[in-house]
């Protein structure tokens, strides 16, 4: 090869490393503020991120926190996450929405009056409203808001869920009507709506995001890509979203519930170790990994004094397919409730961290009652109950399944697995699941057993017991039928006394646990870590609007 | 024709295979090479005896909370795990995973694969060689990971539909669950992993096909089975072997990483990439520093034993980079 | 560019369209082999008949397999990639390009670490040949190179966040001082690889005969080593840079999870897991795509320094 040629190559070759050598110098030097990869000019430059440099984490005004990636669109109709919700109960807002105490009170709606045979609600609008843009939040807004959750090309999952009772709204959701006609507007400050039959929990079902308003301009104007800069009426606008990385949402300053007194709010959307970067001084919200909870949480570490458990209104859960040998046996499925050993597990995996779920509705639950028990844990009757179950010890083969990648199952799994097959004899296979086959398969029912949880939507018993266990409900993937507990909730939807409601609730929550038709295990707690110069961080057990309250102390320093 | 940049490793002129026993004698002058081998001679008698050498049964669970995640000590040489199972064991049958899987990765995707298709392609080349190089690269150019997590994807339900079947039909027993995980990541890694061997055997017959006693044998009449075994495979193999002994810590890594990501060996079989998830993150590894020294030394000086094995038959089948 | 050569160009360029073709075919399908769909993860514990059947409506998973695969190569044509059914219908661009740039930046600065310590370590290694030096050196990058990422991770974030505390471990953007960690994490390793091939290049360069007559003309040791020997050693690394650099857009899956990189890597494990069959097709291709066009330019840039080698001329 000619001398040339190779002169050339390795000059380009040196002008390469040179080059990238170079570009990497003066963007380290020269502050590195220079990562905006998309190549797309953010409006989030002018408001840098804080930086350690500058005074520590507590010189800002901006919470930085980390978050899930949304599951859907930001687009109040299609939330079906708590993940997603986080966000959006934050740049949207409904009619009424839920306090710090899981209380149902006005948001746009001012008032509102129930008739007297509770099928009526009056709202009366408050007149200081207005969306992100400045424009005044009418009834005819909110009209439009739930026609077009109801809008069967729009394809919301939740909205026949929370806003079925309203009358017309299935047939417009079927598309037998073209419009909503359980809603009214009377006038711009009044909105009318109807209910098929009186349901005390009507009222927390408005707290969800499918009954947000939303701006007919702002969503006709761009259908597709609106959600990207959504027209909203709650305490934050979002900024920015960047998919896997950040999502950056601003104060509203003419919030009419009162303004938020941060600037800003970064969600991290990366993970990473949260600890880690919490200790660095990179987050004001941290998460505490189950290893070190038995230091932080025994006031062993430097961190216990801004440890922040944040029980969580969810129960996990064990469930058996009813459908499914040797499940109909009722025997079989307490033998196996019995075996497990909840407390220890607690104990020895969990740092007794956890709070073991002696019922299905958690503590914070309105309606939960303390008389409520499951099973627990003993191993001689549980070995007697399987003898004289119709299978004897001779048990089909029996597969737990669940949602996840494979591998060592979740060491909880692992040890109840065990426990099963030392007290029992039972051999009992994990079966890990792709999340997308693990929700097609349980809709199916061809698991035998399965490993799940739920979480509230909203404050009210009938989130739980009625949309698991009634027979007829999609959600019931045990296919649990009892005419008993079906007469109770039926009973239930339409009592208008509230503890008798909840007495219903929880009768038919014994019934199914004596059934043992599900295993609770625990009701889950999130372990936080928050800065001391974060101000009112609230213990809330639900995905509500909670940042507008939120303070950072700059007096505090680091 | 597409030139194999890999074969630019081995220049062909001067790769003569040295007498068997001068071989060895030379391998075992080199220090590093000979621990590696000693290293290497019990991480494999270790794992091929594991139910025989295991103080303790593997998947044995002590959950309580004395027993969970100890020290090193006399009773438990690498200590329990968190659910008090004895790692010294759980390593010892991780030993036992990666030697089968390698075992088999080598004689289906290196012996039968690589080398067969290598000779084919190089000896009677034409069409067929376009066809095997070609369809070497089309399978190479196929991100693997992507494709692992979706072939694990796609077949898991019906893992359990085979190992069931094959647990009740057949001598399997409780083994049949592992041969069926076993099988499938066999299968899903050869594919793609066989064609850099073929392109290293391959071009090695196109050199030795140019010398004249292949000429001469084939002028001579012998049958194509008698030239390939007696005349190429000899000079081929002394390539092949440096080839595969180099790419072993790939192959076995390969297992540890699926593994490690959930979609490799699952249990009641140890794997080595998920003792390393369950111990090696930052914190865990800050409190309980002997979970991950303990899983992942064994492995990694596998690696890297193989490595420097590796790196010591280069030099020695190669006399121009001999170190003097 | 003689005749031959761009005739071998073309029948190359030809070869990698059916092979392409093959791959997109094997992939389109292998995710639609699998029991879950997008759908199923959209709709999650909400999931109902008629709701899915609308979504699969929408994106065109009530086709047969082979409609669909038409179509999307259709739209491929036209630029379309398709959407993220993970990330809110953004589209597959908005959604990958970002993401590659932050891989590919990454993968660039640790390549450079690679070939920048890998070549004057081979270099050194095989002028102090016959010194315990030279194993010494290069057994102990093997060393490095023999631990698993996802180990080395661990132990140097423990080291040097938590022990030392002199690195911080959040992403804040590649061009920042966070960055040196997971750089040096991905570059270091595969020095071990290139001083090797380097340490074997130069080697066999100083046993010509132009080597011999440098150096009995006189010339200065260095002058020798950096004129000569380096220049006609480097030459074959230009393949092994090639082959190096398709790879690094597809991202590093282990570093970028475990700490907390939005790029490629962590992107397609999610987008595989989700699934999201859009954005998995886009990478694939893109990943394929990159691989050929490389393989061939390599072929040529052989052709083009080395006239010996006889392109095309496929023996028997």
């Amino acid at each position: 090869m000619s001398n040339r040629t190779l002169t050339l190559m390795m000059g380009f070759v040196a002008f390469l490393i040179l080059a990238v050598g170079v570009v990497f110098v003066i963007a380290v030097v020269g502050g590195g503020g220079d990562d905006n990869s998309s190549g797309q000019p953010s409006s989030s430059d002018s408001t840098p991120k804080p930086k350690s440099t500058t005074g520590g984490i507590c010189g800002g005004n901006t919470l930085v926190t980390f978050g899930g990636e949304p599951a859907t669109l930001l687009d109040p109709i299609q939330v079906r996450d708590e993940a997603t919700s986080e966000y959006v109960v934050e740049v949207f807002g409904g009619l009424v929405t839920l306090d710090l105490d899981l209380k149902v009170v006005p948001d746009l709606a001012e008032s509102w009056k129930v008739s007297d045979d509770g099928k009526t609600y009056t709202f009366k609008l408050r007149d200081n409203g207005v969306f992100h843009n400045g424009k005044r939040v009418t009834a005819q807004d909110f009209k439009y808001s739930l026609e077009r959750a109801a809008d069967p090309a729009n394809n919301s999952p939740t909205v026949t869920l929370y806003l079925g009772d309203i009358v017309g709204l299935k047939d417009r959701y079927n598309n037998k009507a073209k419009d909503v006609s359980g809603v009214k507007v009377i006038d711009d400050r009044t909105l009318e709506i109807s209910i098929n039959q009186p349901a005390d929990y009507f009222i927390s079902e408005l707290t969800y995001p499918v009954g947000f308003v939303v701006d007919k301009e702002t969503v006709e104007k761009d259908q597709r890509n609106w959600t990207r800069h959504p027209n909203g009426t709650g305490p934050f606008k979002l900024t920015e979203y960047k998919p896997a990385e950040v999502i950056r949402l601003k104060r509203n300053d003419r919030y009419h519930l009162g303004a938020a007194k941060l600037d800003e709010v970064d969600f991290e959307l990366g993970g990473g170790s949260l600890l880690t970067r919490y200790e660095n001084d990179e987050l004001h919200v941290g998460a505490v990994p189950a290893i070190e909870l038995e230091a932080v949480k025994g006031g062993k570490s430097k961190l216990s004094a801004e440890y922040k458990p944040q029980p969580r209104m969810a129960v996990s859960y064990l469930a058996f397919n009813l459908r499914q040998a040797p499940f109909d046996d009722l025997k079989v499925r307490q033998a196996l409730a019995m075996t497990i050993d909840r407390d220890n597990i607690n104990n020895v995996l969990l740092y007794g961290t956890q709070r073991v779920a002696d019922g299905i509705l958690p503590p914070e639950m309105p309606g939960y009652s303390e008389k409520i028990s499951s099973y627990k844990y003993d191993p001689v009757k549980a070995k007697q109950l399987l003898q004289d179950s119709k299978y004897g010890g001779k048990l089909p083969r029996i597969v737990l399944t669940y949602a996840g990648a494979g591998g060592d199952a979740p060491e909880i799994l692992q040890a109840i697995q065990a426990g099963w097959k030392d007290t029992l004899g039972i051999d009992v296979v994990l079966q890990a699941s792709e999340f997308s086959a693990y929700l097609r398969e349980l809709r199916k029912g061809t698991f035998q057993m399965f490993d799940a949880g739920w979480a509230a939507d909203y404050p009210d018993p009938e989130d739980f017991i009625d949309k698991l266990f009634y027979s007829d409900s999609p959600q019931n993937e045990q296919g649990y039928k009892s005419d008993e507990v079906d007469n109770l909730l039926r009973q239930a939807r339409t009592e208008r006394d509230r503890n008798k409601r909840y007495q219903l609730y929880q009768q038919a929550e014994q019934k199914i646990l004596d059934d043992a038709v599900i295993i609770p295990d625990f009701w889950p707690i999130e372990h936080l870590l928050v800065k001391p110069c974060v101000k009112n961080w609230p213990q809330v057990s639900m995905t509500v609007p909670k940042y507008r309250y939120l303070e950072i102390d700059n007096s505090k320093g680091k | 024709m597409a030139l194999a940049p890999t074969a630019e490793y081995f220049p062909t002129e001067d790769f003569a295979a040295p007498k068997r026993w001068a071989f060895a004698k030379r391998l075992f002058r080199k220090k590093l090479a000979t621990i590696a081998v000693v290293y290497l001679a019990i991480f494999y008698a270790a794992g091929i005896l594991a139910p025989v050498v295991a103080p303790y049964d593997p998947n044995q669970q002590h959950v309580t909370v004395q027993d969970r995640r100890q020290g090193p000590s006399a009773e438990h040489f690498f200590g329990t795990d968190s659910l008090g199972r004895d790692l010294f064991s759980r390593v010892l049958y991780a030993a036992r995973t990666t030697i089968l899987f390698t075992v088999a990765v080598v004689l289906t995707g290196g012996i039968f694969l690589g080398l067969g298709l290598g000779l084919l392609a190089g000896y009677r080349g034409g069409w067929l060689d376009t066809a095997i190089m070609r369809t070497g690269e089309v399978l190479s150019g196929l991100p693997t990971l992507l494709l692992m997590l979706a072939i694990s994807a796609a077949f898991r339900q019906r893992i359990n539909d085979v190992s069931f079947w094959l647990q009740d039909n057949t001598f399997l027993g409780e083994d049949s669950r592992t041969f069926v995980k076993f099988t499938i990541l066999v299968g899903a890694t050869v594919p793609f992993a066989w064609i850099g061997t073929s392109r290293i055997v391959r071009s090695q017959v196109l050199a030795i096909r140019e010398s004249s006693y292949i000429t001469a044998a084939e002028m001579m009449g012998a049958n194509t089975w008698r030239v390939l075994t007696r005349h190429v495979l000899p000079g081929v193999l002394p390539v092949f072997m440096v080839g595969l002994s180099g790419g072993m810590a790939g192959i076995a890594g390969a297992e540890v990483g699926l593994s490690y990501l959930g979609l490799g060996i699952d249990p009641p079989a140890a794997s080595f990439g998920s003792l390393i998830n369950d111990a090696g993150f930052v914190r865990t590894f800050q409190q309980y520093p002997h979970l991950l020294l303990a899983s992942a030394t064994p492995v990694v000086l596998f690696f890297y034993a193989w490595n420097l094995l590796g790196d010591a038959l280069v030099d020695i089948l190669e006399p121009r980079t001999t170190r003097r | 560019m003689g005749p031959g050569l761009l005739g071998y160009t073309i029948r190359r360029l030809l070869w990698a369209i059916p092979v392409i073709f093959a791959i997109s075919i094997i992939v389109f399908y292998m995710m639609r082999l699998a029991p879950g769909d997008p759908v199923d993860t959209i709709l999650g514990q909400r999931y109902d008949e008629e709701r899915a059947a609308k979504l699969r409506a929408k994106y065109g998973y009530d086709q047969p397999i082979i409609e669909q695969y038409f179509t999307y190569m259709n739209n491929l044509f036209h630029g379309d990639l398709g959407v993220s059914t993970r990330h809110q219908d953004y589209s597959v661009k908005e959604v990958v390009l970002p993401k590659m740039w932050v891989s590919t930046q990454i993968g660039l600065f640790a390549l450079l670490i690679t070939f920048g310590l890998g070549i004057p370590v081979g270099i050194y290694a095989a002028l102090a040949r016959g010194t315990f030096l030279d194993p010494l050196i290069i057994s102990s990058w093997l060393f490095l190179d023999a631990i698993p990422v996802f180990v080395l991770i661990p132990l140097c974030q423990w080291f040097f966040a938590l022990k030392l505390g002199i690195v911080d471990l959040g992403y804040d953007g590649i061009y920042s001082t966070h960055m040196i960690m997971p750089i040096m994490i991905l570059g270091l390793p595969g020095v071990a690889g290139v001083a090797r091939f380097m340490r074997a290049s130069v080697i066999g360069v100083l046993g010509e005969d132009y080597i011999r007559t440098a150096r009995a003309k006189g010339l200065k040791e260095r002058t020798v080593v950096i004129s000569h020997i380096s220049r006609n050693a480097l030459l074959p690394m230009i393949t092994i840079i090639g082959l190096s650099l398709p790879g690094i857009t597809g991202g590093a899956i282990f570093l970028e999870t475990l700490f907390g990189i939005p790029g490629i890597g962590q992107e397609s494990l999610s987008a595989v897991l989700a699934p999201d069959f859009d954005v998995v097709l886009a990478l694939v291709l893109f990943g394929s795509v990159l691989f050929v066009l490389a393989n061939i330019v390599i072929d040529l840039a052989y052709a083009v320094i080395d006239p010996r080698i006889r392109l095309g001329a496929g023996r028997g």
